[in-house]
């Protein structure tokens, strides 16, 4: 057992609290040695800029160490003062009571450890465990913020801040995918990753300091350029016309994508990531839209094309402005409803995050897209055969549908009724596992942090998709779907697949829900799926 | 007197300290959601596996209903059985559970001294020199007093004292137990024990009677020393536990009530619409300090 505690935060430069060597074993054939990528080396330069102390990785690249005695001191200083902010009633409102109660009343049972994936697949890294980040800030709380006497040693005030103390809190906080199957597990319903979330947004909305993925080049590019792909107007329109002929070249079938139409009943928003890394995913949403004859249409407007809201993350400010301006656009077209695709946390972000942001004229509706598309499988609408997707499907649910949302049935509905060879992932449903990129770890790619990613925090998502397949995986000859119906769960499992090289070696394929649906249409005569088109043509003696 | 006075004091602090609990979280601004499902209170099978009113199309247009039974029952398995240690930790769920259903004993059995006080005050003796009284009321008031009173003595201090020792033998326990969590078990278990001790003496637990109903008529209360100590021990717990964490009897209900399980939508028209207004005219006293925190719109949470 490590014999790491909480007070070692404090250790001081020259200790590195952890490093990474044994990991939860995969199956097979993973578990053969020389199937997983070694270790890259730690750079030499990073550990003079950055804290590479908690576990030789930097998630976040915009924690840079202080370069003066001064700096330091107002450094921490700065760290002290927004902790005091995380308790009051004036910058805190939204937050207060559920933070308040994940930090006063912890019974230390340690039920929270058992549900971790990050823990777990870790080799049960003690740094890793949900409550060491939550102590380390109560003591530090205790200590500083209770008058550090006698009484607030009494209750755990026992630890002295030093600069390494606040920069290893800062790394902690992104070593949590904020997918919340530790709250699930306390009896007392508390949230640690609720607490690792305050951490972030101390450093954000205090101390400027947040991963330039999210910030920067997240929610600021989004406020800026309507989009955190940096995507503007134009280059919307552009995509969506090349999306449109796409469809045609892939389906033999013209469709006009609507665009800023006012008055529809549904304005549709994707993750903007999906323009640009997976068209297939929008266009097939147009297409079934489309033959389903819905009253539907995208926006333009700043925000109006982008449903992500990193912010949701790591900084209550940005969220709300992002929250803000994807209702507003949705207002300017008179829209009944916003109607979420394929993203998990702009499902919850759009829903349920921002719900009491808005009163008036901004509380338009918003909802899920799976229970449309689900009812476009069950009316009949839209003619499917099941046997176009005779292969090997499994479900990852993406924690923000499922766990914070409580979309469970719909995806699995369409599923069964269009995939013969579905079978669920151990477990699932609202106890599923994180893919790893929960938390905006999808977008982070700085220095080494890819690479923690896949080998620790992806590490159980990969164990399951293994699991799910261990009838077929050693057969490359069959394809085998992970439908990830969430931008970044499917940014994750990409990286994963290509990581472990599990599509080059086992045909281990991924993509969305809309793609297998469209895929299974009875009115196209060709797959949908490029890598089923291959020898298709041979097949149907074209 | 000064014994009864004590009691006093320790009841009405503990009555006292609880509810200025409840109004300080009570009081907290309205939260965002952050809702964990399963959530009992949506409708037939979605409040076991996990689903919601997001499952519809157009869930804001229809009308909401909320499954009450679902939440009290949820509530009755959590608080009775503590339902989700005994899932997900079952080693830890032996000892918790065997000190907590002590504790509910306990708070039966208090009942149970009150119901007797007043039998007694009105005339029924609940004993006679062999024992039990004759009347079938009293019979079973007695016997009820007696079983609840040993079973939750014992319980809370087998309970009380195996958390203790598991708390020390266990070495990831032990790292994130500070000193007020042993002190908390320890007290428990030093009140527990002292009313073994007196209960050693008086298997009827007359003495627990007399001072109920010493309590009831402001009369002094007469006791040995060993009661004595009981009833200090006792009394100052009473006044301890909501100054503590170990007033999670309220904090688990907002966990649940007011966090997890809370799904109410914010629609139109709603009277949640209405909390949302006055929340959002709240102009925030203090705010954050980073550059990109500016003055436009609302500078609290989301």
């Amino acid at each position: 057992m490590d014999s790491l505690k909480p007070q070692d935060i404090t250790r001081p430069l020259s200790d590195q609290l952890i490093s990474l060597d044994k990991f939860m074993p995969l199956p097979a054939p993973y578990d053969k040695p020389g199937m997983e990528p070694g270790p890259s080396p730690l750079k030499e330069a990073w550990k003079d800029n950055h804290c590479t102390t908690l576990d030789g990785i930097i998630g976040n690249d915009r924690l840079t160490r202080p370069g003066t005695k001064e700096e330091e001191e107002r450094f921490v200083k700065n760290f002290l003062s927004g902790m005091d902010k995380l308790f009051s009633k004036e910058t805190n409102s939204g937050f207060l009571t559920p933070f308040l109660l994940a930090f006063e009343y912890c019974a230390k049972c340690d039920a929270c450890s058992e549900a971790c994936h990050i823990f777990k697949a870790s080799g049960e890294k003690e740094v890793y465990r949900p409550i060491f980040r939550s102590e380390a800030l109560r003591k530090l709380y205790r200590r500083y913020k209770k008058g550090g006497g006698l009484a607030a040693r009494f209750t755990g005030g026992d630890m002295e801040i030093n600069l390494e103390a606040v920069l290893r809190l800062g790394e902690l906080a992104y070593r949590c995918n904020l997918c919340r199957r530790c709250a699930q597990n306390c009896p007392l319903g508390l949230d640690n990753s609720l607490i690792a979330r305050e951490i972030r947004a101390l450093f954000s909305m205090e101390m400027g300091i947040a991963p330039t993925s999210l910030h920067e080049r997240g929610t600021l590019l989004q406020l800026k350029t309507g989009s955190s792909t940096g995507m503007k107007r134009k280059a919307f329109s552009n995509i969506i016309e090349f999306i449109e002929e796409e469809i045609a070249d892939r389906t033999g079938k013209m469709y006009k994508i609507p665009v800023d139409k006012k008055g529809a009943d549904i304005l549709l928003i994707h993750n903007a990531g999906e323009f640009l890394s997976w068209p297939d995913n929008p266009a097939a949403f147009a297409i079934l839209f489309e033959e389903a004859g819905l009253n539907w249409t995208m926006s333009s407007e700043l925000a109006g094309y982008d449903a992500v809201n990193y912010g949701i993350w790591y900084d209550d400010v940005q969220a709300q402005k992002i929250a803000l301006a994807q209702r507003r656009a949705a207002r300017e077209l008179g829209v009944r409803r916003i109607v979420i695709g394929e993203c998990g946390h702009a499902h919850r972000a759009a829903a349920v995050s921002s719900d009491r942001l808005a009163a008036g004229a901004d509380n338009i509706p918003r909802e899920s897209s799976f229970p449309i598309l689900r009812d476009i499988v069950r009316s009949g609408a839209v003619k499917f055969d099941p046997l176009r997707n005779n292969f090997p499907v499994t479900l990852h649910d993406p924690c923000n549908i499922v766990r914070s949302m409580g979309v469970v049935m719909p995806q699995r509905q369409i599923l069964k009724a269009i995939c013969p060879q579905f079978r669920e992932m151990t477990p699932h449903g609202v106890n599923n596992y994180c893919c790893g990129g929960g938390g905006g770890f999808s977008v982070m790619r700085e220095m080494n942090f890819s690479e923690w990613k896949m080998k620790v925090a992806a590490r159980m998502k990969f164990k399951q998709i293994l699991d799910a397949f261990q009838d077929t995986i050693q057969d490359p000859v069959i394809p085998k779907y992970v439908c990830a119906p969430c931008s970044n769960c499917k940014g994750a499992i990409r990286d994963m697949l290509d990581f472990y090289q599990a599509t080059a070696k086992f045909n281990v394929q991924y993509a969305g829900i809309v793609e297998l649906m469209v895929n299974a249409m009875v009115i196209f005569d060709r797959p949908y799926f490029e890598w089923l088109q291959e020898g298709w043509a041979e097949r149907k003696g074209i | 007197m000064l014994l009864t006075v004590f009691m006093y004091l320790a009841a009405a602090a503990f009555a006292g300290f609880s509810l200025y609990k409840v109004y300080l979280f009570a009081q907290n601004p309205l939260n965002n959601r952050w809702e964990l499902y399963p959530v009992p209170g949506e409708l037939g099978t979605r409040g076991s596996y996990g689903g919601s009113y997001y499952e519809e199309a157009e869930w804001w247009a229809r009308p909401r209903q909320v499954s009450h039974t679902g939440v009290y029952r949820e509530m009755l398995k959590e608080s009775l059985f503590m339902r989700n240690l005994f899932v997900n930790r079952r080693k830890h769920w032996r000892l918790s559970y065997a000190m907590h259903l002590g504790i509910y004993l306990l708070v039966f059995f208090t009942f149970l001294l009150l119901a007797g006080a007043i039998t007694e005050l009105s005339g029924l003796r609940l004993t006679t020199l062999t024992g039990a009284g004759n009347h079938p009321w009293a019979r079973l008031v007695y016997f009820a007093t007696s079983v609840t009173g040993a079973c939750g003595a014992s319980l809370t201090a087998f309970g009380s004292a195996s958390l203790l020792f598991s708390r020390v033998l266990d070495g990831t326990l032990r790292k994130y137990t500070d000193f007020d969590e042993y002190f908390n078990l320890c007290f428990i278990l030093a009140a527990a024990v002292s009313g073994l001790i007196v209960w050693s003496t008086d298997p009827g637990f007359n003495y627990g009677r007399e001072v109920v109903t010493a309590m009831l008529t402001f009369a002094p209360i007469r006791g040995g020393t060993a009661l004595t100590v009981h009833i200090l021990l006792f009394g100052a717990l009473l006044i301890y536990i909501p100054r503590t964490k170990m007033s999670h009897y309220i904090g688990k209900y907002f966990a649940y009530h007011k966090v997890l399980w809370d799904n109410e939508p914010n629609l139109s028209g709603s009277v949640m619409e209405e909390k949302v207004r006055k929340s959002l005219e709240y102009i925030p006293q203090d705010r954050w300090s980073a550059p990109h925190v500016n003055s436009a719109g609302r500078q609290d949470s989301l």
